[in-house]
């Protein structure tokens, strides 16, 4: 393939601006994948991605378009929209020269799609705006196309107006990439360097990369050297996505494609590597990507404790599809063996769970989300906390410093007020008011990341009647007036339950926690006082009274098995719940630090 | 092996109500002249398609309710049983009534039969309470049911008692269980009102219309209970239930002793050879079943040693005797203590059993949380 014919873009928009349903009607339209295949969605393999309708993992597909007799090789990466996948643009946004920037004609500029373009303006990439969902009654199309022109400072005239449901403007679609879209500049004669974007492992063919080639080429049999790794492999296949994987005997510069060649250990792929020729090596490494820094942090066990080894495998395994997460093992008195894991945000924190628990068939409780605190030390030590836990002893403290963000909330005015109630709530600093257009306004705040990790989107979501829409970036860390609340259930700590609150917080966040504590633990045959507790004064305070009565008024010959099963069955749901003394603590419980709406 | 050993008992299924109450999950439905007749002869080919001879000390005909059959109906039911019954091995003959449905014909079909024993089901003496379980009857009602059956010489008579209604005080509890007091019968089972799933009781509890009592108020109802009929001559011999001397229900005991018994009728369970078996739930599917002479269990299991011995000691813990060693031993082949001893020696630890290294039975502590006792022993 001639390397003027080939045009590397992207999709980015805001989550639901109807990214997949485009990358649908393109695949569609040159036939890439048979009527009989098709379905919608069709590059989101993940189940979890066509039940939640949304895309977690970028991926990529290769578009043969003809035009005026020439074929051009269009390779389009599809990208996840919301904010906590932030990274897995910036990865895709490496392999290509152009995006389509799509925003949604009813729903205008959101706070990601901002993100995504200040992201590909950084890497220098050519933007294609368009406006998505024309054909829809609410479509204001003007209006959204001066949000384009004001906010993101782009030309009118470039803005194609598409309809995936109806195919209007697909065609402008394939013209405006082929047209702005400049060509790869690779040297096919130089020595190979490729990209590795994306790698997912298989169990039979071991680790699979997902390669962009800037120079040179590759071929079947070529033995390739990862300059980070600092290791070689044979190369067994080579191809294109078609969307299935479809095998090439030569991949040239400018290519999107994969690469198998025998890679066992998923720790001999590093995302953003180079891959070059070990006879013929290039010296310089491609720019290759920052490693994105967990934001949140939570610990994951097992349920059952000897599951611990199969949990590992699981998350290694993950690991070399997502590597956004980090994970060290840990123990906890409550929970046992297990790790802490770190994540972007909490979306993904759900995702990489739910896809843990798939993927893996490991039964796993989850303690509550936490941040990254650093801690200043009298000493003049720094020290970073992602488990309340290790937190040093408050005399050795001189400073506790928690996370800061930027926030920027776009939404429509109307919101306004009940906004800023919200963000006063959560110690939020207010920054800045600019208008979009009359009716929509981007508010920013620095506000501190634990008060927005558990539930500050659904709020915004709530109160904006699902309008409002939040980006954040991280800031620094801010002193503050922190402190460990923890947990005593019959008299011994919880450490799985402790959690780090602003002073002011501290009493109600603890009368609160120990009254669901009161709801999620059950009756036992002895009374269980629950407290709160900072340092070690009590702050708050609930019992379990002990259980009165239990029992089956009538048991006659029919009900025998019912009730030696039920029995059965109640004894297995114990051996389930984690037990702290003599108190079995059901799963449940760890999660009610979330639902505490303090 | 003597006599005793060769005895079995007979339970007869009739699935069918004038209404369905709302706390009720038991296999009944609502009931059609037609359909009963189809039943019976249902019933009648099932007791013929048993291959071997059985002699019953114990029938109990249950349901649903029995008499809400009409009189010929009774009659031809009572006739089929009949045949089956050796009547010098037979010691207890137990019909379940209602009130509102024994009119005085029934009554004396019941009389001229081998029915020796009824129990009828008062629930309540409150009207209100009555009403909210969406029973058919009145107080008043029960009470002559009650009289009627006594005027015509039924010495055994059992009344079927509800407490823990939803807002349910002590004081109206101790008025129901005057009124019991009064009429005087040889039998109480006194029921705490349990939430099963899928009752409209539990989805209106669910759904915030009625709230449950705490547990600690049905403590205090069932404590009461306790001394109250003890105090009138009643012996409290198993969890639910309070006997005059002499008056246990013979045919309850066998399934809490995991004694063989045969069930017949739809949804009936049987205990054969170390087998319980199920017959099919569905009435209709039932009968064209029987009809077309198939195999009407859908539900069997063998249970092994251990889980036999298990089912053993948590049947007889809910008899206040308990169960003595050498009886465990006797019935499941395995030493108590050498199963049990450590959970034995922590419950009796925590007062919940008593174990004089000869019996074991449940404290009256115990008897409260029986379930969370019972669990230890699963």
């Amino acid at each position: 393939m001639n390397i003027n014919q080939i045009r590397n873009f992207c999709i980015i928009a805001h989550i639901d601006h109807g990214k997949s349903t485009l990358a649908d009607r393109l695949l569609e339209k040159v036939n890439a994948v048979s009527p009989r295949k098709f379905r919608d969605q069709v590059l989101d393999n993940m189940d979890l991605e066509r039940e939640r309708g949304i895309t977690i993992k970028a991926s990529a597909v290769a578009l043969d378009y003809r035009k005026n007799g020439e074929t051009y090789s269009l390779n389009l990466i599809d990208t996840p929209g919301h904010v906590d996948f932030s990274y897995e643009v910036s990865r895709s946004l490496g392999a290509c020269e152009g995006v389509l920037l799509l925003v949604d004609a009813s729903q205008g500029i959101e706070a990601q799609t901002i993100t995504n373009v200040y992201m590909a303006i950084e890497k220098n990439l050519e933007i294609i705006p368009v406006l998505s969902k024309i054909d829809l009654k609410t479509a204001r199309p003007k209006e959204v196309g001066e949000e384009i022109v004001s906010i993101l400072g782009m030309d009118s005239a470039e803005i194609i107006e598409v309809s995936a449901k109806t195919g209007l403007g697909i065609d402008d679609i394939f013209d405006g990439i082929i047209a702005k879209i400049p060509p790869p500049k690779g040297d096919v004669n130089a020595p190979l360097r490729a990209l590795i974007f994306d790698s997912v492992y298989d169990d039979y063919r071991g680790v699979i990369v997902y390669i962009r080639i800037f120079d040179g080429s590759i071929k079947v049999g070529d033995n390739i050297f990862m300059m980070k790794i600092n290791r070689s492999f044979e190369v067994v296949e080579l191809g294109l996505f078609k969307p299935e994987m479809t095998p090439v005997d030569t991949l040239g510069a400018g290519s999107v494609g994969y690469c198998i060649a025998n890679i066992k250990s998923i720790h001999d792929v590093h995302i953003g590597d180079t891959v070059t020729l070990t006879k013929r090596r290039s010296t310089v490494a491609l720019p290759g990507y920052n490693r994105p820094l967990p934001m949140v942090f939570c610990g994951l066990y097992p349920t059952d404790n000897t599951d611990f080894m199969p949990l590992r495998a699981a998350i290694e395994r993950l690991w070399i599809n997502d590597s956004s997460f980090s994970y060290e093992p840990e123990t906890s008195q409550a929970l046992g063996f297990g790790f802490r894991c770190g994540f972007l945000g909490l979306l993904h924190m759900e995702i990489v769970q739910e896809r843990l628990e798939r993927e893996s068939n490991v039964g796993l409780v989850q303690t509550a989300p936490t941040v990254t605190y650093e801690i200043l030390t009298h000493d003049g030590k720094i020290i970073h906390v992602d488990n309340p836990e290790k937190l040093p002893s408050v005399g050795t403290i001189k400073e506790f410093r928690e996370p800061v963000v930027e926030a920027k909330i776009i939404l429509p005015s109307e919101y306004i007020g009940a906004i800023m109630k919200l963000t006063d709530e959560r110690r939020a600093t207010y920054k800045s008011t600019e208008y979009l257009s009359e009716k929509r306004a981007i508010l920013t705040y620095d506000i501190p990341l634990g008060e927005i990790i558990f539930d500050f989107y659904d709020k915004l979501k709530s109160l904006t009647r699902g309008y409002g829409t939040l980006d954040y970036e991280f800031v620094g860390y801010v002193p503050e007036d922190l402190v460990k609340l923890d947990i005593l259930v019959a008299g011994k700590k919880v450490d799985a339950l402790s959690c780090i609150v602003h002073r002011k917080k501290a009493e109600a966040k603890g009368r609160k926690l120990v009254q669901n504590l009161k709801k999620d633990i059950a009756r036992h045959m002895f009374e269980i006082p629950i407290q709160a507790a900072i340092g070690g004064r009590v702050i708050a305070r609930e019992t379990i009274r002990q259980m009165a009565k239990n029992v089956t008024a009538k048991c006659y010959g029919g009900d025998v098995t019912r009730k030696r099963k039920l029995l059965e069955k109640q004894k297995e749901g114990k051996k389930r719940m984690k037990n702290v003394g003599n108190v079995e603590i059901p799963q449940s419980a760890f999660l009610s630090v979330l639902s505490t709406d303090v | 092996m003597s006599i005793h050993d060769h005895l079995h008992s007979l339970y007869i299924h009739i699935p069918f109500c004038t209404s369905k109450c709302i706390y009720c999950d038991f296999n009944s439905i609502t009931i059609k002249s037609d359909i009963v007749d189809e039943y019976l002869l249902a019933i009648e080919s099932e007791f013929q398609s048993i291959n071997k001879e059985y002699f019953f000390k114990t029938v109990y005909i249950g349901g649903g309710t029995p008499t809400v059959l009409n009189e010929t109906q009774l009659s031809k039911l009572l006739d089929i049983v009949s045949k089956y019954i050796d009547k010098s091995k037979l010691k207890e003959y137990t019909i379940e009534a209602n009130p509102g449905t024994l009119n005085d014909e029934r009554i004396f079909i019941l009389k001229n039969s081998l029915v020796n024993r009824v129990s009828i089901g008062i629930q309540s003496f409150n009207n209100n309470y009555l009403k909210l379980l969406e029973r058919i009857h009145t107080a008043n009602e029960a009470k002559d049911t009650f009289f009627n059956l006594r005027e015509n010489g039924f010495k055994n008579i059992n009344i079927d008692l509800i407490y823990g209604y939803p807002g349910q005080t002590l004081n109206e509890w101790k008025m129901d269980l005057m009124e019991s007091s009064r009429l005087d019968p040889e039998h109480v089972s006194a029921y705490c009102l349990s939430y099963e799933q899928g009752t409209p009781l539990t989805k209106m509890i669910d759904s915030g219309i009625f709230r449950r009592l705490e547990e600690e108020e049905e403590l205090k109802l069932y404590e009461y209970t306790k001394d109250f009929l003890c105090n009138k001559g009643y012996l409290h011999y198993e969890i639910s239930n309070f006997a005059k001397p002499g008056k246990k229900c013979k045919h309850n005991i066998v399934y809490w002793n995991n004694e063989e018994y045969i069930g017949i009728g739809a949804g009936a369970f049987s205990f054969v050879d170390g087998k319980r078996y199920c017959n099919i739930k569905n009435v209709s599917e039932y009968i064209s079943t029987a009809q077309s002479k198939k195999n009407l269990i859908c539900f069997s299991e063998t249970l092994s040693q251990k889980k036999r011995a298990s089912e053993i000691l948590i049947m007889s813990l809910r008899m206040t005797s308990g169960i003595s060693k050498i009886e465990f031993f006797k019935r499941s082949g395995l030493d108590l203590l050498g199963l049990f001893g450590k959970q034995i020696n922590d419950l009796a630890k925590a007062g919940l059993i008593n174990f004089d290294d000869e019996r074991i039975k449940l404290t009256r502590k115990g008897m409260s949380v029986a379930d969370s006792v019972m669990m230890e022993f699963v």
